[in-house]
């Protein structure tokens, strides 16, 4: 089985970095889009690739929420 | 037909008996006889079998009391809970007051006779302490007698926040609230999620009869004042054969009007414990009959269908439904979830419960200096306020009693003496309106 692919290290003093481009992550523009719907957030971005680190907290908690009530509606 | 044997305890003398349930044409019926006081029979289910069958959702996970007592007189008579209960608990209650500013002639608590003392700061205190002990934090139902008549309530509700509970929820008649301008934004402000009003009717007559005066023009100032202090309000109708099954209707018109500020409405159909002044009827109102008063009275809007049984308590104490409100006023049923909806656990239900019931929830608290998710709280509380839920609870008395059902309990009331007790159990009475815990 092929090893875990990780697009994002944490470094010593606790900053998220870019594995690919070797840059440290900042706050940029994004947009969560389900079912026709667009929410547009601020995550950490990669400034170089535009790679976006959605924190599994995140991913698992509001987003998820957010999925199940557009699929209520 | 027999279908089914359990336990349950003489009316007279509340001693155990064993107890089976008859499939009747027009129901099920719990049938027991004691030794010395004869044979007793209670309608438990208007409906035939397959509804009956179909009704049971009961998830058989083990959720067991956290530090449960070892069993030593048998069910009902161990509650505090001990180890043969199957559920940990989810909402607990707390009588702060046997004290009322009513004297309504039904009253499951009695209040108002005699009262004794309130329960002191410090025995709240440990009250609270012991349930963190005992598998905390729960839902916090804030109970009386009528607990506003203390002045220090909002003292108490900090002093649970700070033990670490999160949801409260008041039980009320609301007269204070109707009463006292800025009342409701001193319990909010205080840590109050949702008052729990008793609301029985948009008719005054049936206040009379159930109340003692007429109450309804208080019971619409108390909502308009909770609404306006963003606490959450959930009215809560007693339903009394030949009183006012005939307001169901009229009642959730009136809760869907005032939503979002209601959030739901919650059913108890009467049980005939504690101070009751109504004779106990032949047949009593039973799930599937106020699932059916619920669909003949909302003019199609709400169906029977839509309802399902508890998860986490015994599914034939409760029943629920979720709605999502459309612009145009049409209701929309949600589906039952593993979480959310239904509630698998006693801790699934309590979150459910909370946010539902809540007037306001905080904002999930992730975001950081690289991260801004406002959009989403935004949807989610949008969803939320939207969401409009109908449920009930079909309390045992000494009738229909089943120890089956009771060992399911998930709703508690909290006393010093002998910790949580299954509501059911806590406020079994005999015909003599004689009681094993009160």
């Amino acid at each position: 089985m092929a090893a875990e692919k990780n697009y994002y290290t944490i470094d010593p003093q606790g900053k998220l970095m870019c594995v690919k481009c070797g840059v440290p992550l900042e706050k940029g523009k994004a947009k969560f889009m389900y079912l026709d719907n667009g929410f547009p957030v601020e995550l950490p971005v990669c400034p170089r690739c535009g790679f976006v680190y959605v924190p599994e907290e995140l991913a698992l908690g509001k987003v998820a929420s957010v999925e199940r009530a557009l699929e209520d509606k | 037909m027999i279908i089914g044997k359990t336990k349950s305890v003489c009316p007279v003398c509340l001693r155990v008996v064993d107890a089976q349930k008859r499939s009747e044409k027009d129901g099920i019926y719990l049938d027991k006889r004691c030794a010395e006081h004869g044979a007793f029979s209670s309608l438990i289910w208007e409906g035939n079998l397959a509804s009956y069958l179909r009704w049971n959702s009961e998830n058989t996970a083990v959720d067991p009391p956290r530090e449960g007592r070892a069993p030593e007189k048998g069910c009902p008579r161990d509650c505090g809970l001990c180890t043969e209960h199957l559920r940990k608990g989810c909402c607990m209650l707390l009588e702060l007051t046997r004290r009322c500013n009513l004297r309504c002639p039904v009253c499951f608590a009695a209040a108002g006779e005699a009262p004794k003392p309130d329960l002191s700061l410090e025995e709240i205190e440990k009250q609270y302490e012991y349930l963190m002990a005992h598998g905390g934090p729960f839902n916090i139902q804030l109970s009386g007698g009528e607990p506003t008549v203390r002045d220090d309530l909002p003292r108490i509700i900090r002093m649970g926040l700070e033990k670490g509970f999160t949801f409260f929820q008041l039980n009320t008649n609301g007269l204070r609230l109707a009463a006292e301008p800025g009342y409701a934004e001193t319990l909010r402000e205080a840590g109050l999620n949702t008052v729990f009003l008793q609301f029985d009717a948009l008719d005054d007559s049936v206040y009379v009869t159930l109340r003692g005066r007429a109450l309804l023009e208080e019971k619409k100032r108390c909502i308009e004042a909770c609404a306006a202090a963003g606490l959450g309000v959930v009215l809560v109708p007693v339903i009394a054969r030949g009183v006012n099954e005939d307001q169901v209707g009229a009642i959730l018109r009136f809760a869907l009007e005032n939503a979002p500020a209601v959030r739901g409405v919650h059913f108890q159909p009467l049980s005939y414990f504690g101070r009751c002044a109504l004779a106990r009827p032949e047949r009593p109102i039973t799930i599937p009959k106020l699932l059916a008063l619920i669909e003949e009275q909302t003019d199609g809007l709400l169906h029977a269908s839509d309802f399902y049984g508890g998860g986490a308590e015994s599914a034939y104490c409760s029943f629920h439904a979720s709605y999502r409100i459309r612009e145009d006023g049409s209701l929309k049923p949600l589906p039952r979830r593993q979480s959310g909806g239904c509630c698998t656990s006693s801790d699934d239900s309590r979150t459910s419960v909370a946010e539902q019931w809540s007037g306001f929830v905080p904002a999930f608290d992730g975001d950081d200096a690289l991260t801004e998710t406002s959009a989403l709280d935004a949807f989610l509380e949008q969803a939320r306020r939207s969401t409009f839920a109908v449920s009930g609870m079909v309390f045992q008395d000494a009738w229909n009693l089943d120890l089956e059902r009771l060992r399911r309990c998930h709703i508690c009331e909290v006393d010093s003496r002998y910790g949580m007790v299954p509501f059911c159990a806590y406020n079994l009475t005999n015909q003599n309106g004689e009681a094993l815990y009160r």
